[in-house]
């Protein structure tokens, strides 16, 4: 028997005939899902303790940003949720506008939640193609990543990144939508029912997904509140909360959606949430082509990178126009109120919320972010517990945990 | 809402496995459909304009040199700061900044886009060459010279239009051209210059209120 791993948890001695033993599961394992190591004190094949390590994907992101501008900080936000980089960074930039008090024209707000519900089906088709890998079915995978295809094309067309998008910026976005972006993404939208359907015919019903998933890795609601879980996982448990409903930002008041709950909390509920999450998805990108108003695409006091000319009156004269506030931004001369704000936004992981603390200059004093998978690799340990070591693959797949927004 | 759970499945799909039998019918449906794999090396990706790629400088036909004129902009906005410019002043030139070197550290870039919104002269550019990876470090540090015969391999491919080339992140779609500086003001079609913008078939009538 191997030295404990896990000496300062009290773990209990189990009465059965059973071995007890320690195993370390990962970093290198393909269902943890990036480099997570989860240390596992087991009788047999149950789990008595479960202890997630993290830290193998640190950068230190929170500490670069303090060196960044505010516009600079924008690349950042990609490394974190590396598979739906763009709602990262519409949050990043809700939240510097709301600490600025930045505008954002209507055009602009509607391309973004455009562009974020694409990036959740594309991080919710990731999901379920791991998810279903993990727990065995091969063929889901390969018609997620079908799709998924065709979004990140999309994406290239629009801002010329497949996953590392930096699109939008503070007070709007960096580049109109043009008129082959909307078809093809109408396109898309026309097809994609019919393909929810095929993922839906190959794994709803399928007794070894049921088996796999009903009833395994059960959170009651206030367990769920309690762990601090959000987003799907959360609403898998029948509790209603979505910011984008309650606390709306860009244009998510102005589109009708539904935020769709489960009752029993375990990852078929989890699983369920999320497919019908995708509809909604669909429902509002349909919505933001369909209302799309015209108008600028930056505000008029955003700070932003094209800057005028030298002798540009305005800039002589001091007013905090188009291009002048970047000279402020760049040149450390940030007329900004100093304090603190944090403003969380739904990405597809769960909340995710960004808190400044701003000292009036142009870069953030700090930056700490609420990201989604670090609270749910911490919950992992109070729901793997008392479970077998597959049922663990498939939790860790249902909380879809990306951990380079864990570690940051 | 409440999710949707799918019905139980009665006794004669226990038996026959009917939820087996139907998942399996898909795949072999598939079986006789073309293929969407791509074979990359044989099949060459199409990529969008303004993919960003490779670093180039733009080599001004006049002159056969670089147009950039040393403003330092695209330095400072630099998020991973890998661009270090050298200039000096040229008495003879009134006076004007000459730049000696422009290096890029390429293995630092996080390809943002940043340093060819903020040329004022269109001089810097990532182009759509995405197959540059070498096996040494030091081969990917690149001096001016060889941004120039970046852009030069560039316009030599097929399909890069070398006379009119035109970078989406040189001149942003959408943006008013009185926002612009002169030399970004190049001539774009209307959709792209945000004259014609396309519009949702419902926006009248989803206007918020209080919005003009």
């Amino acid at each position: 028997m191997s030295r404990p791993l896990m000496q300062h948890l009290e773990v209990p001695v189990p009465d059965g005939e059973g071995e007890r033993y320690s195993l370390r599961m990962g970093p290198q394992h393909p269902a943890t899902h990036g480099v997570l190591r989860v240390d596992l004190e087991l009788d047999g094949e149950t789990i008595l303790a479960c202890m997630p390590q993290v830290g193998y994907l640190h950068r230190g992101i929170e500490k670069l940003a303090e060196s960044r501008t505010y516009a600079q900080g924008l690349i950042l936000t990609d490394r974190l949720d590396y598979i739906a980089a763009m709602a990262n960074n519409v949050g990043y930039c809700v939240a510097v506008e709301r600490l600025l008090s930045i505008s954002v024209p209507l055009r602009a707000k509607y391309i973004r939640t455009m562009v974020a519900e694409m990036s959740r089906i594309c991080s919710h088709l990731l999901w379920l193609a791991t998810h279903a890998l993990d727990i065995g079915a091969m063929t889901v995978f390969l018609y997620c990543f079908r799709e998924r295809e065709i979004l990140l094309d999309l994406f290239e067309e629009l801002c010329g990144a497949r996953l590392t998008f930096s699109y939008p910026r503070i007070g709007g976005v960096r580049q109109d939508v043009t008129a082959g972006f909307i078809s093809e993404l109408q396109r898309f939208l026309d097809i994609f029912p019919s393909k929810m359907e095929e993922y839906e015919t190959l794994i709803d019903t399928n007794r070894i997904w049921l088996k796999r998933t009903v009833g395994v890795g059960k959170v009651t609601g206030e367990e769920a509140l309690a762990l601090g879980l959000t987003g799907a996982c959360l609403r898998g448990s029948g509790i209603d909360y979505d910011i984008r409903k309650h606390q709306p930002y860009d244009a998510y008041g102005l589109v009708d959606f539904e935020v769709p709950l489960g009752r029993d909390g375990d990852i078929y509920a989890r699983y369920r949430c999320r497919m019908e999450e995708l509809h909604q998805s669909a429902r509002i990108i349909q919505q933001c082509i369909d209302q799309l108003p015209p108008g600028p695409i930056v505000g008029p006091d955003a700070p932003d990178l094209v800057m005028p000319a030298k002798a540009s009156p305005r800039i002589a004269a001091g007013a905090t126009t188009y291009g002048a506030g970047l000279i402020k931004l760049i040149r450390d001369r940030g007329p900004y109120l100093a304090g603190d704000i944090y403003v969380a936004t739904e990405v597809p992981k769960g909340e995710l919320g960004f808190y400044f603390i701003s000292d009036g200059s142009s870069r953030p004093y700090r930056m700490h972010i609420r990201s989604p998978s670090f609270i749910h690799i911490g919950a992992m340990a109070a729901i793997a517990k008392g479970g077998l070591v597959a049922d663990l693959i498939a939790n860790i797949g249902s909380l879809d945990i990306v951990l380079g927004e864990s570690d940051r | 809402m409440q999710i949707q759970y799918k019905p139980r499945r009665g006794w004669l799909g226990t038996i026959f496995q009917i939820e087996i039998l139907q998942g399996m019918n898909l795949t072999l449906k598939r079986l006789f459909s073309k293929p969407i794999t791509r074979q990359y090396p044989d099949e060459r990706p199409q990529v969008c304009a303004g993919f960003r790629g490779q670093h180039a400088l733009v080599r001004d036909a006049a002159t056969g040199d670089s147009t950039c004129v040393g403003c330092m902009r695209c330095v400072a906005v630099c998020p991973s700061r890998c661009i270090q410019i050298r200039t000096h002043r040229d008495p003879k030139a009134g006076n004007r900044r000459v730049i000696d070197d422009y290096r890029i550290e390429a293995p630092r870039c996080v390809y943002c886009g940043f340093c060819e919104e903020v040329c004022p002269v269109n001089a810097i550019v990532l182009t759509k060459v995405f197959e540059y990876s070498r096996f040494e470090r030091p081969s990917l540090l690149f001096t001016k010279e060889q941004l120039l015969d970046n852009w030069d391999r560039f316009v030599s491919q097929p399909d890069s239009q070398a006379d009119g080339y035109l970078n989406p992140f040189w001149r942003p779609r959408g943006l008013a051209e009185g926002d612009l500086p002169a030399p970004k003001r190049l001539p774009v079609p209307s959709e792209w210059s945000g004259e014609q913008q396309v519009v949702g078939r419902l926006w009248r009538q989803h206007l918020p209120p209080g919005h003009v």
